[in-house]
C-alpha cells in the first residue's frame, strides 16, 4: 500500500497539487494554496446545487447525461433539416426550397448527425457508463472531462450559429477543396464549419485522451482486458481511434482556415495545389470516423444480447479482438471514397482489396452475436428489439458496402443514392439503432426508473418500419440513377415514386422520435410524481458491474472499489454451478449489489471548464469577422487556464478530516480486497486513482 | 407468436413484390441498363456481387427469424433455468472467419482484373472533357494533331456526340471545382478535378442518347449540370462532323443587312462576347475571360446543332410526351424558341447561379427588351444547324 499512500495522485496532474496541500501541507507550493485557497475569483464552488450543479459539475455521470441530452437536441435539429429536404425531393423539379437552402440542409444535416449526434450520444454513454463498467469512482481527469463537455456545447451552437448570420455550411458534410474556398463559397458557412468542427474535434479529443487513461489506469483489482466488458473495450478502440484521427481532420480544417482566412493557397490549384491533398487528409480521419461512430453501438449491443438471451457472448475474445482488428484495419481503407479521384488502378485495387478485407472481422462480430442469441431464452424487452435490429439492419449496411469495396462497381454507386442508402443503414440501422437499445437498456441506471416499454415498442416499431421505408428505397434509386446532393430531379428520371416512399418513411421516423420524446418527458414526469416504480439495481439481470450498485447511480458509484474474478464477475456472483455442473441462481442482483449508503469525499465542482470553454467560440468568431474579438477569447483562454491550474483543490470547509477519514475507508478497502486481487498491479493502480480523485480531483 | 409474425412476414414480402413491380420503371440514368462496353463488365460484377449478398442477407435473416420465433423466452420458463451456457467455439469461429474469407478472396480476384481493364486506353478517338460550374464542353481533335484548339477543330458543349462501337478516350479537365462525369449507361463515373488530367474510356454498342450528369456536388446547380452522349453510326458521325464545319463557315458569312438577324447580331456583341465565342467572329473571350469563375462560357458557333442548352437542363428542339421529336410541315424539328428565349432573358431563374461571384449567367430581363429578344433569338438560330439524331 506503499504506493497508495506517497502518490495518491499520479495519473491527475490537477490532483497532484490537490491532495499535496492536503498531505503535506509544507510545500512551498501548497502554502500558497492554503493562504487563499477560496478567495476572490480562484475560489471553487463546494455543493453547488439547481442548475449550478450542471453547469460546474465534474461529476462523469451528470457529463454523460448532458452529452446525451445535448446530443438529442442536436438529433432533432438534424432530423428537421433533413425534413425539408425530404419534401422537396417528393416530386420531380420540386420547388420547397432554393437549390441554396437545400445545399446547406444536406451539409448541416450530415455534420450535424455525425458530429453532434452520433459521437457524442457514444460519448454519453463512454462516460457514464466506462468508469462503471470498470469499478472506477470517476475517469481519470473529472474537470477535463466537463471542459470536453462544454467545448463541445459551444462548438455545437457556433456551428449552427451560422444558420442566423448568412446561411449554413454549403459545402457537403466532406467539403471538397477547392468548392469550400473563398472564390467558391464566399459566404461564411464555411467558416463556421471549419472553425465549429476544429472546436468540436478538441472536445473529443479532451473525451479520448481522459477515457484512454481512465481505460488503461483505473481498472478495479482483478480487471485484466480481456475480463473488461465489450463496451468498455469498443470504446477502448474508439478512443484510440479518435487520438489519432483527429488531429489529421484538424490539420486539414486548419488548412482550409487559412485558405479562407488568410489567403493561403494549400488547396488553390492556380498556385500548384492538388484538391486531392483534402480528400486524402480528409478520409484518412473520415473513414477511422465511420468506425468511431459504430463501434460504440457494437460494444452496446454485445453487452445486451448475452443479457437478453441469458448466455455470455459467444467468443468473447474473437468479438474484442475483431472490434480492434477493425480499428487497426479501418486506417487502410479510406482511398475507398476516392475510387473515382484519378488515383490510378494500382491503388484503386489497393484499396479495394484492403476494404474487402475489413468485411471479414465485421462479419465474424455478426456471426458470434447470432451464436449468442442461438439456443437462448432470449427476452425481446424494448432494448434487445433495437439490439436485435442492429445485427439484421447493419447487416444489410456491410453487405451493401461489400459491393462498393468492388472498385468497378464502386464507379457507378458513389455518389448516388446506393451510398445514402448504405451509410445510412450503417448509422441509423447501426449506430443510432445501437444507441437506443443503450439508452432503455441503461435508463434505470442513470435515472432510476425504466423507461415506458409500451411507447418503447412504438417507437421501436415506427422506426424499423420508418427507416426501410426511407432509406430501402434509396438502394434502388441509387442504381437507377439517382445522384446525391442534386436539389431536383427531372420528371423523365423515373425517381418520383421511390421518392415518394422514402418521403413517408421519413414521417414515421419522425413519429417515432416525437413517441421517443414523450416517452422520456411524460415518464420522468410520473417519476416525480412517484408513479413510475424505482428500477432495483440490477432490473435486467445483469452480468456487468453498473449492476452491483443502486439505481440510480449514487454519485460515488461505488461503496468500495470492487474486485472481479472473471468475464461477467457480476454474473458469477448470482449464478454458481451445482454438483452436476449446472448454473443455479445463487442470489438476486438486487440484494447483492452495493448499498450506495457511503459519502466518501468527491472532486468538487469547478467553474473552469465551461469558463475556459467560452473562450474557444468567441476565437472562432474572432477569425470570421475580427481579430481583436479572437483576442478577447484568447484572454479568456489562457485566464481560464490560470484559474483552472490555481483553482484549490477542493472544499476546505468539508474540510480535511473528512477527506482523511474517505482515505482511510479507501484504504482499508483495498487492504482487505487487494490480496485477493489475481492482478495485484493494476490493483494497486486503480485503487490509487480512486484515492487521488476523492482526495481532490 | 409464431403464426401471427409469420402472417405478418409474408405479407411484407407480398407487398414489397408489389412495390418492385411499380417501382421498376426505369429511367434515363439507370446503370442496371447498361450499353456500352465498360458499363456491362461493370454491371456483371455489381450482379454477382448484389446477388452474393442478398444470399448472404437471407442467411442472416433467417438466423435472426429463428431467433425470434423459436428461441424466444416463454412465460411459462422458470426463470431460474439458465439456457446452455456457451461460451464460445473454436471450429466455429474458424468456419466463420474463413468462409467470408474465401468468398471475399474471390471476389477480389474478379475485380482486380476489370479494376485494370477500365484504366486501359481505348483504340479509338481522344476527346477532350471539361467540366465547370454548371455544364460541360466537348473538344474533338479533328485534324488529329494532338490538341484541341485548331481551327479545324470542334468545341461543343452538352451534347458528347461520338459514333457507335468505337472506344472514345476522354481527357477529363476541370476549369474550376471538382466535378465527376458520368453517364451511367456507358460506363462508371470518373471525377475532373482542377489542376489533374484524368483518362477514361468509353464505347457504346448502340447508337441512342444516353444521358448523364455531374456527380460529384461542385456547388450552388449541382443539380443542373446534365449531358448526353449522343452515339451516331459511322457514317452519320461523319456527317456530324461535316455539319459542325460547315456551321462554322456559316457563322462567318455576313448577315443580310437590317434584318432581325442583324439586329440580334449586334445586341449578341454588345451583351454576349464578353463571354461567350463564335469562332471566327467573336472571339474577344477565347483563351479564358475573367467573369466567370471557370474562365469559359459555352461555344455558341453551332449551338442550333446542340439537342440541348444551358446545361443540358433544357432541350434545344421541341419533343412530345415520349421525348419524341416533334416535326413540323417541313420536316424540320421544332425550335423550343421560348424556351431559349426565357433563358436568354432570366437565366439564374431557370437554373440557380450567382453571377456576383463569377457563376453563371446573368440577367437580362431589366437589360433587353422584348424586341431585343426576337432578334437575339433571330441571331442564334443562325447558329448552326438541326443536330444529326441517332437512327
Amino acid at each position: 500500500m506503499a504506493i497508495v499512500t506517497d502518490r495518491p495522485d499520479s495519473p491527475d496532474l490537477g490532483g497532484s497539487s490537490g491532495s499535496g496541500t492536503e498531505l503535506e501541507p509544507a510545500g512551498g507550493g501548497a502554502a500558497v494554496l492554503e493562504d487563499s485557497p477560496h478567495t476572490g475569483v480562484f475560489a471553487r464552488p463546494t455543493h453547488a446545487t439547481g442548475w449550478r450543479e450542471w453547469l460546474f459539475t465534474v461529476d462523469h455521470k451528470k457529463i454523460g447525461i448532458m452529452y446525451g441530452a445535448l446530443a438529442l437536441f442536436w438529433f432533432l435539429i438534424g432530423g428537421l433539416e433533413i425534413g425539408l429536404v425530404r419534401l422537396q425531393l417528393w416530386a420531380p423539379d420540386g420547388e420547397v426550397i432554393s437549390a441554396d437552402f437545400y445545399n446547406q440542409l444536406f451539409t448541416m444535416h450530415g455534420v450535424t448527425m455525425v458530429f453532434l449526434v452520433i459521437m457524442p450520444l457514444a460519448n454519453a454513454f463512454a462516460n457514464y457508463l466506462v468508469p462503471l463498467q470498470i469499478g472506477a469512482r470517476d475517469v481519470a481527469f473529472p474537470r477535463m472531462n466537463a471542459l470536453g463537455l462544454w467545448v463541445f456545447f459551444f462548438g455545437g451552437i457556433f456551428l449552427n450559429l451560422s444558420w442566423f448570420l448568412g446561411g449554413g455550411a454549403d459545402g457537403g458534410w466532406f467539403a471538397y477543396a477547392p468548392n469550400t474556398g473563398m472564390a467558391y463559397s464566399p459566404g461564411h458557412g464555411m467558416d463556421f464549419y471549419a472553425l465549429g468542427l476544429q472546436i468540436a474535434g478538441i472536445a473529443s479529443l479532451l473525451g479520448a485522451i481522459n477515457l484512454l487513461v481512465t481505460i488503461i489506469n483505473m481498472r478495479c483489482p482483478g480487471m485484466s482486458l480481456l475480463r473488461m466488458p465489450v463496451f468498455t473495450w469498443m470504446i477502448l478502440v474508439v478512443q484510440f481511434l479518435l487520438v489519432f484521427a483527429l488531429p489529421v481532420i484538424t490539420v486539414a480544417l486548419i488548412l482550409l482556415t487559412f485558405d479562407r482566412t488568410f489567403d493561403a493557397n494549400f488547396f488553390n490549384v492556380d498556385a500548384g495545389a492538388d484538391p486531392l491533398l483534402w480528400q486524402h487528409l480528409f478520409w484518412i480521419f473520415g473513414h477511422p470516423e465511420v468506425y468511431i461512430l459504430i463501434l460504440p453501438a457494437f460494444g452496446v449491443v454485445s453487452e445486451t444480447l448475452p443479457v437478453f438471451s441469458r448466455k455470455p457472448l459467444f467468443g468473447y475474445p474473437i468479438v474484442v479482438l475483431s472490434g480492434a482488428a477493425i480499428g487497426f484495419m479501418g486506417w487502410g481503407v479510406w482511398a475507398h471514397h476516392m475510387f473515382t479521384s484519378g488515383m490510378g488502378p494500382v491503388s484503386v485495387a489497393a484499396f479495394s482489396a484492403t476494404t474487402m478485407f475489413i468485411a471479414v472481422p465485421t462479419g465474424v462480430k455478426i456471426l458470434n452475436w447470432i451464436a449468442t442469441m442461438w439456443a437462448g431464452k432470449v427476452r425481446f424487452t424494448v432494448p434487445m428489439m433495437f439490439s436485435v435490429s442492429l445485427v439484421a439492419m447493419f447487416t444489410i449496411g456491410g453487405l451493401s458496402g461489400v459491393m462498393h469495396a468492388i472498385a468497378p462497381a464502386d464507379t457507378q454507386q458513389t455518389d448516388t443514392y446506393f451510398i445514402v442508402a448504405h451509410f445510412h443503414y450503417v448509422l441509423v440501422g447501426g449506430a443510432l439503432m445501437g444507441m437506443f437499445a443503450g439508452m432503455y437498456y441503461w435508463w434505470p441506471k442513470a435515472f432510476g426508473y425504466h423507461l415506458n416499454e409500451r411507447m418503447g415498442r412504438w417507437h421501436f416499431w415506427l422506426m424499423l418500419i420508418g427507416f426501410n421505408t426511407t432509406f430501402g428505397p434509396m438502394h434502388i434509386v441509387g442504381l437507377q440513377g439517382m445522384a446525391r446532393r442534386h436539389s431536383v430531379y427531372g420528371e423523365f428520371d423515373g425517381f418520383e415514386f421511390w421518392n415518394k416512399i422514402a418521403t413517408i418513411g421519413y414521417f414515421f421516423m419522425l413519429i417515432a422520435m416525437v413517441i421517443l420524446a414523450v416517452n422520456i418527458f411524460r415518464t420522468w414526469g410520473r417519476y416525480r410524481r412517484g408513479l413510475e416504480p424505482q428500477a432495483g439495481a440490477d432490473p435486467w439481470d445483469g452480468r456487468t458491474l453498473e449492476w452491483a450498485i443502486p439505481s440510480p447511480t449514487p454519485e460515488h458509484n461505488f461503496d468500495y472499489v470492487p474486485v472481479v474474478s472473471d468475464v461477467d464477475d457480476f454474473w458469477h456472483k448470482k449464478y454458481q454451478p451445482d454438483e452436476t455442473g449446472k448454473l443455479r441462481r445463487i442470489a438476486y442482483g438486487n440484494d447483492i449489489a452495493q448499498l450506495g449508503d457511503q459519502h466518501p469525499h468527491l472532486p468538487s465542482p469547478s467553474y473552469w471548464p465551461i469558463v475556459l470553454a467560452a473562450g474557444l467560440p468567441l476565437i472562432g468568431f474572432g477569425l470570421i469577422y475580427n481579430l481583436w474579438i479572437a483576442g478577447i477569447g484568447l484572454l479568456l483562454l489562457v485566464g481560464s487556464m490560470f484559474g483552472w491550474t490555481l483553482e484549490p483543490a477542493t472544499d476546505p470547509d468539508a474540510g480535511h478530516g473528512h477527506g482523511h477519514d474517505g482515505h482511510g475507508d479507501h484504504d482499508d478497502d483495498h487492504g482487505a480486497k487487494d490480496p485477493d486481487s489475481p492482478d495485484g498491479h493494476n490493483g494497486v493502480l486503480a485503487a490509487s486513482t480512486a484515492n487521488g480523485e476523492a482526495a481532490g480531483d | 407468436m409464431g403464426t401471427r409474425f409469420a402472417r405478418g412476414l409474408r405479407l411484407a414480402v407480398l407487398a414489397g413484390v408489389a412495390l418492385l413491380v411499380v417501382g421498376c420503371a426505369t429511367g434515363q440514368l439507370d446503370a442496371t441498363k447498361p450499353i456500352g462496353k465498360e458499363a456491362q463488365d461493370i454491371d456483371g460484377l455489381m450482379r454477382l456481387s448484389g446477388w452474393m449478398a442478398v444470399g448472404v442477407g437471407i442467411f442472416v435473416a433467417a438466423a435472426v427469424v429463428v431467433i425470434i420465433v423459436k428461441f424466444r423466452a416463454k412465460p411459462t420458463d422458470d426463470p431460474d433455468d439458465l439456457p446452455p451456457q456457451i461460451h464460445g467455439n473454436r471450429k466455429a469461429e474458424i468456419t466463420w472467419t474463413l468462409i467470408p474469407t474465401a468468398l471475399l478472396v474471390f471476389l477480389t480476384i474478379i475485380t482486380l482484373p476489370t479494376v485494370f481493364a477500365l484504366a486501359r486506353e481505348g483504340d479509338g478517338r481522344t476527346i477532350k472533357v471539361e467540366g465547370q460550374q454548371w455544364w460541360w464542353q466537348f473538344s474533338y481533335d479533328v485534324n488529329e494533331d494532338g490538341d484541341f484548339d485548331d481551327a479545324a477543330d470542334i468545341v461543343t458543349a452538352n451534347d458528347l456526340v461520338i459514333p457507335v462501337g468505337e472506344e472514345v478516350n476522354l481527357e477529363i479537365h476541370s476549369n474550376d471545382v471538382i466535378h465527376s462525369f458520368w453517364i451511367p449507361q456507358l460506363n462508371g463515373k470518373r471525377d475532373a478535378v482542377p489542376g489533374r488530367v484524368h483518362h477514361w474510356r468509353i464505347s457504346s454498342t448502340e447508337p441512342g442518347i444516353f444521358y448523364g450528369e455531374c456527380v460529384e456536388f461542385c456547388g450552388l446547380s449541382h443539380a443542373n449540370m446534365q449531358m448526353r452522349a449522343i452515339v451516331l453510326e459511322e457514317a452519320d458521325f461523319e456527317r456530324w462532323l461535316e455539319g459542325q464545319q460547315a456551321g462554322r463557315a456559316a457563322a462567318a458569312e455576313p448577315l443580310a443587312e437590317d434584318s432581325a438577324e442583324a439586329a440580334g447580331a449586334s445586341l449578341f456583341e454588345t451583351h454576349c462576347i464578353s463571354c461567350h465565342v463564335v469562332d471566327g467572329v467573336y472571339e474577344s473571350a477565347a483563351g479564358g475571360n475573367a467573369n466567370l469563375l471557370a474562365g469559359i462560357a459555352p461555344n455558341l458557333t453551332n449551338l442550333m446543332s446542340r439537342t440541348a442548352f444551358a446545361g443540358a437542363l433544357y432541350e434545344t428542339y421541341v419533343q412530345d410526351a415520349d421525348r419524341e421529336y416533334v416535326r413540323g410541315p417541313d420536316g424540320k424539328l421544332i425550335v423550343n424558341i421560348a424556351g431559349l428565349r426565357e433563358w436568354v432573358r432570366n437565366a439564374p431563374d431557370l437554373k440557380p447561379a450567382r453571377a456576383d461571384n463569377l457563376q453563371g449567367m446573368l440577367d437580362f430581363s431589366e437589360v433587353l427588351t422584348d424586341q431585343d429578344l426576337d432578334n437575339l433569338m433571330a441571331y442564334l438560330r443562325t447558329l448552326g444547324n438541326e443536330p444529326v439524331l441517332p437512327r
